[in-house]
């Protein structure tokens, strides 16, 4: 009986999702895709002269993935600026090197994951971008979190980066997160 | 693209303002609770929300006007907490208390931001220990679900609930409306009543009673909120009946007598943003009443030396009219400083009173109007109350805000005068936050303790000094990531001109002092991925005297240790179970009062919460107060000696469908 519950327990675990807040959700649909157009490389970046979007999902996030791909549409309506985007999810699983995308969304999920994104998207040199501002200390590049107001968090490893160069004013306005998690 | 990020992120940072999201950073100690995340867990109504809240107890009295508890404030002061629908103030004007908004259901409200102590001094409204902001789901963001839906309820006590929420939008122009119906016919087993301390004298001791207190709710709402540009209307009226409870003569009543307590308000508003300046005006009027009809003692009563052979009866009927303008002017035109200047203005006053009783003189049951002879409440009562306040949000640093500002008021009776604050906000990074407060605040006297007559229990005095509150807080915020927390902090009140009476000197006095202090813990977080844990627990302590002597006492009718926890495990995105458990010590009487102490409780609570997300519809089953607990809520000295009974175990259907 004990070993039942165990293994329904421990089945759960596999099955069901991590908890995300409905604004900062929204907040970063509506300014990661912006940020990535201020990247003096985005060119060197398109697939097919279109920008892709990938959302990074643990399986049980998926409707919270769809929710995200929903919100950048009615945003942006299938343009970043003069781009045309695609968005795709892909599932950690799913997730390998030789995806072909311009920048990385990537939702909660375990630190290997989240490592495992963050190597992907420095390999292809492509921005990658964090729900959690915890995960920038996994290698993530940039976060948004609502605290006293709206703030934008880089991974200060953006410094030793050349296939990405954010404009100076951008680099202005956002705060610096050191390896250890610690804001600069 | 740069200015198109900036401007996203500003209006990122006002609905985060708005919905409290920020809360953490904002110069006052205050939980934020979802109405998503209490639905879950079989929260039926803002009452059961509020017993949630880190250091809130529930007091009640004998026709059972309940009010919440704030850190151990005075549980027979009703107006010690403010509670504002969607920013509009809506306490009665007779006791300073919204129990007839304690049942708003969960389904009506968006969200609920309790803010604890003198904190929040919004528009001229005090708050005194503690402030509660129902946000009803006429707060509509661009780009946000809709919240439309049909709710359907059935519970214990043959409760039954129908209600709705509908908003309709256009370019300009944004209507919401809510709407719902509740009746049940509760009664519990009480007594004995408080004849059997001689509320009415010792010759009627012998006519004490036992049994079913009628505690039945009859009820509708239906509020309005337009906005067109830049004015806005919000509206309700709620008409709330219930039954009579346990007598507000403290005589267990007749099952259909009943007291009402209607509440009607409408407030136009104008915002305008110019520059740097933002103009807010709001005009408004209230209107409400207390309307009781009740058999207020039992047969072969005696009073002097006639004898009420059928009992005594009594219509009870005072309705008063609130009138209020405030403007305040935000201007934020000099680097860091944001600098609002306002004024309030409040005009208070009894409109109509009637007073019936059994004849007095022949002990006859037939109501006789008494209401110019023998009046129990003062028909020409009203006051005037002057406020004016100037407050700077000063961004120090970066990572230092401070607030500071000063409230000034004068009413027609006694002045509150200056009272000042200072709060600091230290931010060291965004997983540590340091806060420290300092504030005064007071109460006005609620008008049943300015006006009542020829009552032998309640006795008004217009000489009441308002009651006064200087408050020392220090908190510290430990974000641990988006979504979980740990916010710690630790209370200092000094409270003078606490307004109390007694069954043998019944006319109100600013007789009491108390000094209270405790500490607050309150986490959220989870365990595992998929799930949702909140705990909060309180401890509170302190000393009251009276009369200036300098002899302190424990404070009475103060539980010392409140703990609350919740937790929501999600065992899809359709299907959650959760538990809600909550913990209330013993509470010591007054040293008058020889009864043992208040006895300690605990209840749990379960739901199962299953979404239909293809066709939309919630259904959610709760039992509340499983292992069948004996609640009871605290009651005077010489009135019901077994104290208030609650509910035991209920149990509650909802079924939901959105659009």
């Amino acid at each position: 009986m004990i070993r039942a519950l165990l293994f329904c327990f421990f089945l759960t675990q596999l099955l069901f999702g991590y908890s995300y807040d409905d604004l900062v959700l929204k907040a970063q649909s509506s300014i990661f895709p912006k940020i990535m157009l201020l990247d003096k490389e985005i060119k060197n970046k398109l697939v097919n002269n279109k920008i892709i979007y990938t959302i990074v999902y643990d399986e049980d996030d998926y409707q919270t993935a769809l929710h995200v791909e929903e919100d950048i549409n009615t945003a942006f309506k299938g343009h970043f600026d003069k781009y045309p985007y695609e968005i795709t999810l892909v599932n950690f699983s799913h997730l390998s090197p030789t995806i072909k995308t311009s920048a990385l969304y990537v939702l909660k999920s375990s630190k290997e994951n989240i490592k495992k994104a963050a190597n992907i998207a420095r390999q292809k040199g492509i921005v990658s971008f964090s729900y959690d501002v915890n995960n920038l200390q996994y290698g993530l590049l940039f976060s948004l979190h609502i605290e006293k107001s709206t703030l934008l968090y880089l991974n200060k490893e953006y410094i030793s980066m050349k296939k990405i160069d954010f404009v100076d004013l951008l680099l202005q306005m956002v705060k610096f997160v050191e390896k250890n998690g610690a804001v600069v | 693209m740069i200015s198109s990020i900036s401007t996203d992120m500003k209006q990122f940072d006002a609905i985060a303002t708005q919905t409290k999201q920020n809360e953490h950073y904002q110069p006052y100690i205050v939980s934020v609770f979802e109405s998503k995340e209490l639905e879950k867990l079989g929260v039926s109504n803002l009452k059961e929300a509020l017993m949630l809240v880190p250091g809130v107890d529930m007091a009640t009295d004998n026709f059972n006007n309940q009010t919440p508890i704030f850190r151990g404030s005075n549980p027979f002061a009703y107006g010690q907490s403010k509670l504002l629908i969607d920013g509009v103030l809506v306490n009665n004007l007779f006791f300073d208390a919204y129990s007839e908004y304690l049942s708003m259901p969960i389904e009506m409200i968006k969200r609920i931001e309790v803010i604890r102590g003198p904190g929040s001094k919004v528009d001229g409204i005090n708050a005194y220990a503690g402030s509660i902001n129902v946000v009803t789901y006429a707060e509509d963001f661009e780009g946000f679900e809709s919240n439309d839906k049909f709710v359907f309820k059935y519970g214990s006590y043959d409760y039954r609930m129908g209600g709705f929420v509908k908003n309709f939008k256009t370019k300009n122009f944004k209507t919401h409306i809510d709407f719902y119906y509740q009746k049940d016919n509760k009664k519990i087993s009480s007594g004995p009543d408080g004849f059997s301390q001689g509320s009415l004298g010792a010759a009627n001791v012998g006519l004490f009673q036992s049994g079913e207190a009628p505690l039945w709710l009859d009820e509708y709402s239906l509020g309005l909120n337009v906005k067109y540009k830049d004015f806005t209307l919000k509206a309700r009226i709620l008409e709330h009946k219930q039954g009579s409870a346990y007598g507000i003569n403290l005589a267990l009543p007749q099952e259909s007598d009943r007291v009402k307590l209607p509440s009607y308000y409408a407030e136009l508003g104008y915002a305008k943003k110019i520059n740097d300046f933002k103009l807010d005006i709001k005009a408004g009027v209230k209107y409400d009443a207390f309307d009781s009809k009740a058999k207020l003692a039992p047969d072969n009563t005696v009073l002097g030396s006639v004898t009420f052979s059928n009992g005594v009866y009594g219509e009870h009927y005072a309705k008063q009219r609130v009138l209020y303008q405030s403007t305040y002017l935000k201007y934020a035109g000099l680097q860091k400083h944001h600098i609002t200047f306002g004024y309030r203005v409040t005009q208070e006053k009894t409109i109509a009173m009637i007073s019936k009783l059994s004849n007095l003189a022949t002990g006859n049951a037939a109501l006789v109007d008494y209401t110019q002879t023998l009046p129990f409440f003062d028909k020409n009562a009203h006051r005037n109350v002057y406020a004016l306040s100037l407050q700077d949000a000063y961004d120090v640093t970066e990572k230092l805000s401070l607030l500071y500002g000063v409230n000034y008021e004068e009413t027609s009776y006694k002045n509150a005068g200056l009272e000042p604050r200072v709060s600091f906000v230290y931010r060291q990074d965004y997983k540590n936050i340091f806060k420290a407060i300092y504030s005064m605040s007071h109460r006005n006297p609620s008008w049943q303790e300015m006006f009542t007559q020829n009552n032998r229990a309640r006795v008004g005095s217009t000489d009441l000094e308002p009651e006064k509150v200087t408050s020392y807080e220090v908190a510290y915020i430990r974000n641990f990531s988006n979504d979980a927390y740990l916010q710690s902090n630790i209370f200092y009140l000094v409270n003078k001109n606490q307004i109390y009476n007694s069954a043998t000197d019944p006319v109100y006095r600013n007789t009491a002092k108390t000094d209270i202090y405790g500490f607050e813990l309150e986490y959220k977080g989870h365990i595992f991925p998929n799930d949702e844990l909140y705990a909060n627990y309180t401890y509170v302590d302190g000393s009251y005297s009276i009369d200036g002597s300098s002899t302190g006492n424990n404070i009475p009718n103060v539980s010392h240790h409140l703990a609350k926890a919740y937790y929501i495990y999600n065992l899809s995105c359709s299907l959650s179970l959760s538990t809600t458990l909550k913990y209330v010590s013993s509470k010591e009487r007054m040293p008058t009062d020889l009864r043992p102490k208040v006895k300690p409780y605990t209840t749990m609570d379960t739901a199962v919460n299953y979404k239909n997300i293809r066709y939309n519809y919630t259904v959610n089953v709760s039992v509340k107060n499983i292992f069948d607990t004996d609640v009871r809520y605290p009651s005077p000295q010489n009135t019901y000696v077994d104290d208030y009974a609650q509910a035991r175990r209920t149990f509650l259907v909802t079924l939901k469908k959105s659009f």
